[in-house]
């Protein structure tokens, strides 16, 4: 999905609301833009329910002290470690029951810390392991960070683009 | 053929121990075979002991006798260190299905409290540990660690002999056999004594990669007797859940480095 940077806040609860209300789902959200704390207090003045969402957080831990342990959230140490997330997200995977939205928020803030090839490598292997297990993975792609490379990498990968200013 | 062992048969019909292990018995095309003696080497903090009690766990719940033998501390305190599994259960231990056994029990057992085994000891080491295999219908075993016993076989003719000696006598009784191996950090060879490597039907390296500053705990099926199997590398993390394994990332290798 891709979304302006002034748009993030109705981004977000435009997907909850569509995901985890409408569809019923539970969410993982990863998070390499915002530490997952950040993300909870403003999904908390927004009044989203948050029982059913669970953070894998790759960005606190290297922001050194805002990585503060508490329920429904896993860290990984550094956005580098991307196979800590696939490996963090199966752990949800076969921990959470019922169907389950994966977000990830957001493409660009990880190509920050990891080179092309090994983020369309991820990405690759990340969606379609997701697929076969039939959850569904949202993709934020913020315009103004956006680049030629990771447009394609997302063309790869992705089933379908929304342009979330078009569909709001 | 009773249901429990036609589903541990693959495709060629070759009887398979399911490690239960996810993404291992994917690498491995469906377990390891029957009867393999597999050695699970690497250095400290790699996850081999994990992974070795795990792969016991599940053979406990799906009712194969495990049975593991703890070298280098007492089985208790083991315990308590292990990842606390939601599927482990306390029953398995009082039901026997699960059975902790500490070696220095049962050296002092059958008089071996000694720094150097002798031919003869060896033998009487190995009939032990077959007797309480067969005694208990022990169909996976889990010895940790072979190094601290070759410790004190000294020579690698003894060190051969006892795992030729004990490989046979397990393979014999259907028992499914992990010999964990301690390497130091940056070893080039499988095990401390080079030979253990050479013998054992199975190789499983654990390692700790360094790439970019960051450390993952990585897993490699090197060698396996008696099925095809992955030798790419695979990236582990020890959970509640278990195992779980992700395919290692090679976008990101360095010329000459990983």
């Amino acid at each position: 999905m891709v979304i302006k940077v002034d748009d993030y806040l109705d981004a977000m609860r435009g997907t909850m609301d569509a995901f985890l209300l409408e569809k019923d789902l539970s969410a993982i959200y990863i998070t390499s833009t915002i530490p997952s704390q950040s993300i909870k207090n403003v999904l908390t003045i927004l009044e989203i329910e948050m029982s059913r969402i669970y953070f894998v957080d790759c960005i606190s831990h290297i922001m050194m002290g805002t990585a503060v342990r508490s329920e429904h959230v896993s860290f990984v140490e550094s956005p580098t470690m991307l196979e800590n997330i696939m490996l963090k997200v199966e752990y949800l995977m076969r921990s959470i029951e019922g169907k389950k939205l994966v977000l990830l928020d957001s493409i660009n803030s990880l190509a920050i810390h990891n080179n092309t090839k090994i983020l369309s490598e991820f990405l690759h292997i990340l969606v379609n392991n997701l697929r076969a297990k039939e959850a569904y993975t949202l993709i934020l792609s913020v315009e103004e960070q956006s680049s030629e490379e990771i447009s394609n990498m997302l063309g790869l990968v992705c089933d379908e683009s929304l342009n979330f200013t078009e569909t709001k | 053929m009773p249901e429990a062992e036609e589903e541990e048969l693959n495709a060629a019909g070759e009887s398979r121990c399911i490690t239960g292990i996810d993404g291992l018995d994917r690498i491995l095309n469906g377990g390891i075979p029957r009867g393999n003696t597999v050695l699970i080497t690497g250095s400290c903090g790699t996850g081999k002991t994990t992974l070795s009690f795990e792969f016991l766990l599940h053979g406990a719940i799906h009712d194969e006798n495990s049975l593991f033998i703890s070298v280098t501390e007492n089985w208790e305190k083991l315990l308590k260190n292990v990842i606390p599994y939601d599927f482990f259960d306390d029953s398995l231990l009082k039901s026997k299905k699960l059975i902790m056994i500490d070696l220095g029990a049962i050296y002092s057992k059958l008089g071996l409290e000694k720094a150097e085994f002798t031919m003869e000891d060896i033998d009487i080491i190995v009939r032990a540990i077959g007797d309480i295999v067969r005694e208990w219908s022990i169909k996976r075993l889990v010895i940790d660690s072979i190094t601290s016993i070759c410790f004190q076989l000294k020579t690698k003719e003894k060190i051969r002999d006892f795992i030729l000696s004990l490989g046979k006598n397990l393979s014999e009784a259907g028992c499914t056999c992990i010999l964990v191996s301690e390497i130091s950090p940056g070893e080039q060879s499988y095990s401390m004594y080079g030979v253990e490597e050479a013998i054992a039907d199975g190789i499983v390296l654990m390692a700790n990669l360094q790439r970019r500053g960051d450390l993952l705990r990585t897993l490699q099926v090197v060698k396996m007797r008696g099925t095809m199997h992955s030798r790419a590398k695979y990236v582990l993390d020890l959970t509640s859940v278990g195992v779980l394994l992700v395919p290692l990332l090679k976008g990101g290798s360095v010329p000459g480095g990983i």
